[in-house]
C-alpha cells in the first residue's frame, strides 16, 4: 500500500490553522470543538461510504489526504451541455457542526457560469444555510445538484449578473463563450 | 588485413580507393581521430588570469570571463603558431610555446555586467547557425524565501537576472531580457534550454515557462508563456470577459486581499485561487488516467479516492523543476515538491515527468519516478531525449547508449549489478531532463573510438578532484593500445598531495586540442595545453 503522502515533509491536507473564525472568507477550520467533530465525522464517514456505493453520474469525490472535513470533487461536464469536454475540480469543506450547516463548495477550475462568481463560489439554493439546506441532504445530493447546473443554469438566482443577463437575452452567445472558457481553462 | 590497418598512410590510401558503405563516410573519416590525438602537453603555460568557460560547439570561439566576472573575453583558437626561422633560437621557440597568445587570438573584451551584477560563470549557451551566444548576469545576493504575491512559498529570489544575447563575431549585444525578483536556475544552465531558435527560461518562483524566439535580427521575442495560462491569449480572453462582470469582480478580489494579509499560511491563499493553467491540465490528465482504468462507477470511485484524492494536495502542490525541449512543440517537464526545486541533490526528492504539447496545450504523458515505462523509453530512444539543435553537426556524435554499443553495454552491466532495480531506474532518470549543451562533442570522448575512465574524464562538463597520474585514452578497436595520455596540473606533480585540487578540461569540438585547468586552494591556477605534435 502506498505510504502516507508523497513527500515526507509535506503532510497531505495541511489545511488547519487558518484561525478560529469559521465564518470568515476561507473558513478552513474543521477542528473547533472535539465533541462535534466526532458526530459530524461519523456522518461524513457514512456519507463517504454511501457515495462510493452509489455515486451520481460523472461525479467523484474523496477526502483530500486524510482530512475528512476537506474533500475534493471532480465533475465531468455532461455531454450536450455548453461545458462539454470540461473537467471541473471543486473544493468541499464541511463545517464542524455538519450536517446542521451546509458544506462550503467552491470551484477550483475557472468556469463561465451565471451561478458561479469570479472566486468560484456557487450560488445554489441548497447550499445556503438559512435557505434550502436541510440536514437530510447529503453530499451526493449537492454534487448532483451542481452537475444539473451545467445543463440548466439558474439565471434568476445569479452570482454573476452579466452572465445571467446574457444567458437570458442571448443564449447562443452565452453558450459559445462558455464553451470557449471550458476549452481554454477546464480541459 | 590491409583494410583494418590503423596506419595513417594506409588509411588515406584506403580512403582514396574505396567508397564507404552508404552514409558511413562520416564515421569512417572520424576514424582518423585514432591517428590524430593530442599527444603532447605544454605544462603550466603563461596565461592571463581568466575564467575559462568553454569552446563553442563550432570551434570558432573560446569563451572566457575576467576574474572579477565583469567582462567577457572571447578568443579565437588558432592552434600553435610558432616555427623556426633562420635566425631564431630554440630558446625563443620554447618560450613562445609557453605563451597563451601563441594558441589564441583575443578578439575582444567587453564589459557585460553592470555595477552591482556579476556574470554567472557557469552560464553560456550557443546558437551554432548564427553564432549567437546567450549569457547571464545577476545580482549576488539571493534573498531568503519570503512570501511574494503569486510566487511559490519557500523559493528564494534574486533581485535581478539579466540575459544577454550577443553576436560573437564582433561582440555586439543584440538584446537583453531582465527578470526582477525572480528565481531562475542559471548555475550550469539548468533553467534555460535552447532548441533551434527557441529558448525556454523557467522561472521557478513564479512557475512560468517563458518561451523566447531569437529572431533573425537578433531580437528576443517572447512567443509563449506557460504557467498561469496555457495559451498566449488566455489572459486577454479572460480580461475581455471579466470586464463584462466587473461589478461582481471588485468585491471578492478585495476580500481575498484581506485574507492574504491576515493569514500566515500562503497555502490557504493559494487555495483561494483557481488552479493555474498547467496545473489544471496536469490534474485533469492524472484524473482521466485513473478514471479510465475502470469501467464501472462502483469500482472507480474507491480507486480515485485512494489513488487521486488521497494524494491530491501533493499533486496540487507540485512545482516545475526543470524543462527541456523534445522538439519545437513538445516540452519535457520535471515536477517535484517545492523543497526540492532549489536544492542541488534532487535525487532524494520524488519527481514526476510530463510531456507537454505547447500548441494543443495538452499533457501527453505523466510518469512518476521511478517509472519502468519511462526508463525503457529512455534506454531505447535516448537520443530522442538528447536533442541538439537540428543543424548542430558535431552534437550528433556525442556518445549515448542509444547510438553507441559500448555505452549501452555499460548501462546494462550497471543495470544487472544493481540490487534494487527501482533504485537504479530512479538514479538513471534523475538526470532527466537533460541540461542544454552540457556535453562536449569532442571525438576523443566518442566511445566507439576511445576507452577511458569515465570517473576521471567524460564529455560532461564537470569539475573533478585532482589526481597525480595521467588519464589514459585507449583505442577501442584492435590493437587496443594506449594511444595518448593527458594530465592536468604541473608536470612534476604536486608537492603536497593532501591539498585539495580541482581540475577541469575544455576540449576543442573537433581539433586535437584541449586545455586543462587545475586549481589548488590558495595557489595559482595551472593551465596546460594539450595538442598534437
Amino acid at each position: 500500500m502506498s505510504s502516507l503522502g508523497f513527500f515526507s515533509a509535506n503532510s497531505p491536507g495541511g489545511s488547519s490553522g487558518s484561525g478560529g473564525g469559521s465564518g470568515g472568507p476561507s473558513g478552513f477550520c474543521p477542528w473547533a470543538s472535539t465533541s462535534s467533530v466526532s458526530t459530524s465525522g461519523k456522518r461524513i464517514h457514512k456519507e463517504m461510504m454511501e457515495f462510493s456505493s452509489d455515486p451520481p453520474t460523472d461525479c467523484s469525490a474523496g477526502p483530500n489526504g486524510d482530512n475528512l472535513y476537506h474533500w475534493i470533487s471532480t465533475i465531468i461536464a455532461p455531454n450536450g451541455s455548453a461545458y462539454e469536454g470540461g473537467m471541473f475540480f471543486l473544493d468541499i469543506v464541511f463545517p464542524t457542526d455538519y450536517p446542521f450547516r451546509p458544506p462550503k463548495v467552491r470551484f477550483r477550475t475557472r468556469i463561465y457560469h451565471c451561478n458561479v462568481d469570479s472566486n468560484g463560489n456557487i450560488s445554489l439554493g441548497i447550499l445556503k444555510a438559512n435557505g434550502g439546506w436541510s440536514p437530510a441532504l447529503t453530499i451526493s445530493d449537492v454534487l448532483a445538484a451542481i452537475r444539473s447546473l451545467f445543463i440548466n443554469p439558474d439565471p434568476y438566482n445569479p452570482a454573476a449578473n452579466s452572465t445571467a443577463r446574457l444567458f437570458l437575452t442571448d443564449r447562443a452567445k452565452h453558450d459559445e463563450i462558455a464553451a470557449e472558457w471550458t476549452f481554454r481553462f477546464a480541459s | 588485413m590491409f583494410f583494418s590497418s590503423g596506419n595513417l598512410t594506409a588509411r588515406i590510401f584506403e580512403r582514396q580507393i574505396r567508397t564507404p558503405r552508404p552514409s558511413t563516410s562520416v564515421n569512417r573519416v572520424r576514424k582518423f581521430y585514432e591517428n590524430l590525438v593530442p599527444n603532447h602537453t605544454e605544462y603550466d603555460i603563461d596565461c592571463p588570469d581568466i575564467y575559462f568557460r568553454k569552446f563553442t560547439d563550432d570551434g570558432q570561439y573560446l569563451i572566457t570571463f575576467s576574474r572579477n566576472y565583469q567582462e567577457l573575453i572571447v578568443y579565437r583558437p588558432t592552434g600553435l603558431s610558432v616555427s623556426f626561422k633562420e635566425d631564431c633560437h630554440f630558446h625563443d621557440v620554447s618560450t613562445k610555446v609557453k605563451r597563451f597568445d601563441s594558441y589564441f587570438n583575443q578578439l575582444y573584451c567587453i564589459p557585460l555586467a553592470s555595477s552591482n551584477e556579476v556574470i554567472c560563470k557557469d552560464f553560456f549557451l550557443y546558437m551554432d547557425d548564427r553564432q549567437f551566444g546567450l549569457f547571464a548576469t545577476s545580482t549576488m545576493h539571493v534573498h531568503e524565501p519570503t512570501f511574494i504575491q503569486g510566487g511559490v512559498h519557500g523559493i528564494p529570489s534574486i533581485e535581478k537576472i539579466t540575459f544577454h544575447l550577443l553576436r560573437l563575431e564582433d561582440g555586439v549585444i543584440l538584446d537583453e531580457k531582465v527578470f526582477h525578483n525572480d528565481f531562475i536556475h542559471v548555475t550550469s544552465c539548468i533553467g534555460v534550454f535552447i532548441y533551434d531558435d527557441l529558448i525556454s527560461i523557467l522561472s521557478i518562483l513564479y512557475q512560468t515557462i517563458h518561451i523566447f524566439q531569437i529572431r533573425e535580427s537578433g531580437n528576443l521575442v517572447e512567443v509563449r508563456r506557460i504557467g498561469s495560462f496555457c495559451r498566449d491569449d488566455d489572459e486577454l480572453f479572460l480580461n475581455s470577459h471579466a470586464q463584462v462582470i466587473a461589478t461582481d469582480k471588485n468585491k471578492p478580489i478585495s476580500s481575498s486581499f484581506s485574507v492574504e494579509n491576515n493569514t500566515e499560511h500562503p497555502d490557504d491563499t493559494e487555495r483561494n485561487t483557481f488552479f493555474s493553467g498547467i496545473k489544471q491540465r496536469l490534474l485533469s490528465f492524472i484524473f482521466r488516467g485513473i478514471w479510465n482504468e475502470r469501467e464501472d462507477d462502483l469500482l472507480r470511485v474507491p480507486l480515485l479516492k485512494k489513488k487521486f484524492y488521497f494524494h491530491f494536495q501533493d499533486y496540487a502542490n507540485l512545482v516545475i523543476w526543470k524543462v527541456q525541449f523534445l522538439d519545437r512543440r513538445h516540452l519535457f517537464i520535471k515536477f517535484g515538491s517545492a523543497e526540492g526545486a532549489v536544492s542541488r541533490s534532487t535525487e532524494i526528492h520524488r519527481a514526476f515527468f510530463a510531456v507537454y504539447n505547447m500548441e494543443t496545450t495538452e499533457i501527453i504523458s505523466f510518469h512518476q519516478n521511478p517509472s519502468d515505462e519511462l526508463y525503457l523509453l529512455f534506454e531505447k530512444f535516448c537520443s530522442n531525449f538528447h536533442v541538439a539543435s537540428r543543424n548542430s553537426l558535431h552534437a550528433n556524435f556525442v556518445t549515448s547508449h542509444s547510438n553507441n554499443l559500448h555505452a549501452l553495454e555499460l548501462l546494462k552491466v550497471i543495470k544487472s549489478k544493481s540490487t534494487y532495480y527501482s533504485q537504479f531506474v530512479k538514479k538513471i532518470l534523475a538526470s532527466l531532463p537533460f541540461t542544454c549543451q552540457s556535453q562536449s562533442p569532442s571525438p576523443y570522448f566518442d566511445q566507439s573510438l576511445f576507452r577511458y575512465d569515465e570517473k576521471l574524464i567524460s564529455s560532461m562538463e564537470r569539475h573533478r578532484q585532482a589526481l597525480d597520474y595521467p588519464i589514459k585514452f585507449i583505442l577501442r578497436r584492435q590493437p587496443n593500445t594506449h594511444k595518448f595520455k593527458i594530465k592536468p596540473g604541473p608536470d612534476s606533480g604536486s608537492a603536497d598531495a593532501r591539498q585539495k585540487r580541482i581540475y577541469s578540461f575544455l576540449f576543442h569540438p573537433f581539433l586535437p586540442f584541449a586545455i586543462s585547468i587545475q586549481h589548488t586552494f590558495m595557489q595559482s591556477t595551472v593551465v596546460n595545453v594539450h595538442f598534437r605534435r
